[in-house]
């Protein structure tokens, strides 16, 4: 057989096969990303003919203090969110590297609220945290307070916040803590022999060192904030006060409670426009080119 | 960091006390779900240990399918068929597109790899509006096909499976084309095999994913009958909330799959995460 029939029928094998992904990614990627195009200009409610609008949605949107409502509230909650559980995970990843024993018992049971399926463990900690709760009891016998954590604004975010902490310190954690054990250990030694105290050694070498994973899991955890959507659904609904609305919720109901599909998109592409942008921000801000050397 | 010092600073002990508190207050919403469900009624808010255990919450959720017209057992059924589905789906279609993409040279490869990792870059939430538009098109919504179809290839799947087929040697390819092997025998006797942790890791996200998806079953399922147990279970938390005994039970139910499956798996699962670093 000669080298370009060979040749021929490679091409012919990797197309046919390619040919199948195309085709199911024309239908179920293709066609979606064509109509959020479509419907983000549009004017509709799945029933009566489409209008074409233009950019009304996005005047819309602008104008609209829902939405400016669910900036702020995704803001606040990463105020909250990225500081706890990037501080919980790096304490977290830091005793790992330092014990010897039952590591993997500490991994897995930190690890296994990873995979809790997010209907049931907001069903779970709703319960946890309602009124006649365990923490309630908790903090009543202890105090003799009780903590309305879901009806007032500023807690039902804090306690979501803390929710998906609960959720992230394993998964965080263990990529923290991979970036940890590539740090070799001749650069803490020669820094000991030139006297660096401890917190002279984290600031110098660990944190610089660490850059890559730390910027990992700030990526990670504000993509996962603008997807943030069973949680608020479940617990508190959006409430109170709209405090808890998140892009997610808000997209749903403007589609499937308002039937404003077209609305809808245009939210959906300024959460991920905002999304990239924070992504970019964070990258442009914190990340560092690293070297071991 | 280094031993010898930081070990006489802060006594190691402390360190294993803190880990051990932390690991049960990290596990405790779990036990008190479990416990909560074999508790009588009364006590599942008032003490952890029960007087006596039950199993009355699960024959409620037996019985709930004809008194409260939420079929429990057929939604875990449901979510078993659709997640079964759509993963052994997923794998074989990575493995076989991932193949043409690796290991077939073609014109045009290297247009197709990079559209894949294009298409990686959009979240899937920009989708839901217009794919459910593409669903009631095709009026298909409440059937399973509107939960099995829109996710039954992957790219992420087809990039995870190129990525590990560059690693297998060509000398296994070369020696199975000389003995006359086809395409697919080769990707099924020889390139999976060697890459069964990208198979079990590719299988293992993708299962959890569809077992644990919420938001797209809740808009394309009305019929009790059709629902994922994710979605019923949060219908019977909303309308019937002060069952608490039943929801629990129901959410073990929910939650007890993908924790099996963690655990067996862990390995792979731990390879995933150090392979998202790459």
């Amino acid at each position: 057989m000669g080298m370009r029939t060979l040749q021929r029928r490679e091409t012919i094998k990797g197309w046919s096969i390619s040919s199948v992904y195309l085709a199911y990614t024309a239908i179920f990627w293709g066609y979606p990303f064509v109509w959020l195009f479509i419907l983000a200009l549009s004017r509709w409610n799945f029933l009566t003919p489409r209008r074409f609008v233009w950019f009304d949605n996005f005047i819309r949107m602008v104008t609209d203090d829902v939405f400016w409502q669910v900036v702020f509230n995704t803001f606040n909650f990463m105020l909250y969110f990225i500081p706890m559980v990037l501080g919980i995970a790096l304490l977290f990843a830091i005793a790992l590297t330092k014990i010897k024993f039952f590591k993997t018992f500490f991994i897995l049971a930190f690890l296994v609220a990873n995979v809790s399926s997010g209907v049931a463990y907001s069903i779970i900690f709703s319960n946890l945290f309602a009124i006649n709760g365990p923490l309630n009891r908790l903090t009543y016998n202890l105090f003799g307070k009780t903590i309305p954590w879901f009806s007032e604004p500023q807690l039902a975010l804090f306690a979501i916040a803390m929710m998906v902490t609960w959720k992230f310190i394993g998964y965080y954690g263990l990529i923290l803590y991979s970036g940890l054990q590539v740090i070799p250990r001749s650069l803490y030694e020669s820094a000991e022999l030139d006297g660096a105290t401890k917190w002279v050694k984290f600031r110098k070498i660990t944190l610089p060192l660490l850059n890559p994973s730390l910027v990992m899991v700030l990526i990670l955890s504000i993509v996962l904030t603008f997807g943030i959507f069973t949680e608020p659904f479940i617990i508190t609904g959006g409430g109170p006060m709209r405090r808890t609305l998140t892009f997610q919720m808000l997209i749903y109901t403007t589609a499937f409670q308002r039937l404003d599909p077209g609305y809808a998109s245009t939210l959906a592409m300024a959460t991920a426009l905002l999304t990239f942008g924070c992504v970019f921000l964070t990258r442009k801000l914190i990340e560092r080119e690293v070297s071991f050397v | 960091m280094t031993k010898g010092r930081f070990v006489k600073k802060i006594p190691i002990g402390i360190l294993y006390v803190v880990l051990f508190v932390a690991s049960i207050i990290w596990i405790y919403p779990y036990l008190w779900m479990a416990m909560g469900s074999v508790k009588p009624a009364p006590e599942i808010f008032t003490r952890f240990w029960p007087s006596r255990f039950t199993t009355e919450h699960y024959s409620f959720l037996l019985q709930a399918a004809d008194r409260m017209n939420r079929p429990f057992i057929r939604a875990l059924m449901n979510s078993i068929f659709v997640s079964v589905t759509v993963t052994v789906c997923v794998v074989v279609s990575s493995a076989i597109i991932g193949y043409a993409l690796s290991r077939i040279t073609f014109k045009g490869r290297e247009k197709l790899f990079n559209f894949v990792i294009f298409q990686m870059l959009f979240p899937g939430f920009l989708f839901i509006v217009p794919l459910y538009v593409l669903i009631r098109s095709l009026r298909l919504p409440d059937t399973y096909a509107a939960m099995i179809l829109p996710s039954i290839m992957s790219a992420w799947g087809v990039f995870m499976f190129a990525q590990s087929y560059k690693s297998v040697p060509i000398d296994y390819i070369e020696a199975a084309k000389i003995d006359g092997a086809g395409t697919f025998w080769t990707i099924f006797k020889i390139m999976i095999p060697l890459s069964s942790s990208t198979a079990s890791i590719v299988g293992l996200f993708t299962f959890i994913g569809i077992w644990d998806n919420f938001m797209w079953p809740l808009i394309v399922m009305r019929d009790y009958n059709k629902m994922p147990l994710s979605v019923l279970l949060a219908s019977f938390n909303m309308q019937y909330g002060q069952y608490v005994g039943p929801i629990l039970a129901g959410s073990v139910l929910q939650t007890l799959p993908m924790v099996l499956i963690f655990l067996v798996f862990r390995k792979y699962f731990l390879q995933g995460i150090s392979m998202s670093l790459k």
